[in-house]
């Protein structure tokens, strides 16, 4: 039994969930859900569909580049079992999972710095973007509002939405 | 999901390369339908062409366009539930040609096939083929 991934999203796919689709030269692909197969069918790529880890790992926004990371891997021989090194590899995946998320709040941290520094600089440019636009038609729309007036529009008494006068939708009584 | 008219590749050396179902062997009450494993007899449609020189070998072709043959399905493009719940499912639909005793015709497979094979009693079949997935 082995913990696979998901051709398209990455997530974990357990045994006895998802399905797969072994093309003709032998190639599997796996899928923890219909949604994904879907997709696969419509041969969307899965680097650009916002939602899948491979797109979030090629536009940046997770980390790539960690040692943490090399800890998880497909090993295909198989280890003979030892009470001892069980319990050193499951202390060790505890240890690693917390440095993990350590960083990853990190990583996360900065990113969004980053962000924020770009949106403030955006927020700036936009604002000074209205003031000068202010400048230049404040003249011309004092003006037009000297001009206008407020013009009434009389309101239709007999109309069929509005009740009273015999011309509602209501019932007629006579 | 193989029924009468549905056409598969021919993926043994028996020299038939497209054979067309003509009858799912199998009570047909609930499900008639031919999956994974199945037994059924196939119209060969296609065959390699067959020269003289290859006739007096020992690999001779061994059938001609419109046979009609026993077979097993050993891929199939609808999904089928395996034992442990997941599905899989296959690019096209493929079989391998048998005698009258169950055997294999040709003696090589030249492509991949479903594991679901062993747990059908094609055991033989399983080991032959150049990968199982």
């Amino acid at each position: 039994m082995r913990i696979e991934k998901c051709y398209f999203c990455s997530t974990n796919v357990y045994p006895g969930h998802g399905s797969a689709f072994v093309r003709n030269d032998a190639k599997v692909f796996r899928f923890c859900t219909s949604k994904c197969h879907k997709n696969f069918k419509m041969k969307r790529n899965p680097r650009k569909v916002r939602w899948t880890k491979a797109f979030r790992k090629a536009a940046g926004k997770e980390m790539t580049i960690d040692s943490t990371i090399e800890f998880e891997k497909r090993r295909n021989v198989p280890v003979r079992y030892d009470r001892d090194l069980i319990q050193t590899t499951v202390k060790a995946m505890k240890r690693v999972g917390e440095i993990r998320a350590r960083r990853e709040r990190a990583f996360f941290k900065h990113r969004m710095a980053a962000a924020r520094e770009k949106q403030k600089a955006h927020r700036k440019r936009a604002l000074d973007g209205a003031k000068l636009d202010v400048k230049l038609h404040l003249p011309t729309s004092a003006e037009s509002s000297q001009t206008k007036t407020k013009i009434l529009v009389p309101v239709k008494a007999n109309s069929a939405l509005i009740q009273g006068d015999g011309h509602s939708m209501g019932m007629e009584t006579d | 999901m193989i029924g009468l008219k549905g056409t598969l590749n021919c993926i043994d050396n028996s020299g038939a390369l497209l054979v067309e179902c003509v009858n799912v062997l199998k009570n047909k009450v609930n499900n008639g339908w031919g999956s994974v494993g199945d037994e059924i007899v196939v119209v060969v449609q296609k065959a390699r062409p067959v020269s003289a020189a290859a006739q007096a070998s020992v690999n001779a072709v061994k059938v001609r366009r419109g046979d009609v043959r026993r077979a097993v399905i050993v891929r199939t493009r609808k999904p089928v539930r395996r034992p442990d719940g997941s599905y899989i499912r296959f690019d096209d639909n493929a079989a391998v040609l048998l005698n009258n005793k169950k055997e294999m015709l040709g003696t090589r497979i030249g492509g991949m096939v479903s594991a679901d094979l062993r747990l059908k009693g094609w055991g033989k079949i399983v080991s032959l083929a150049p990968r199982v997935v």
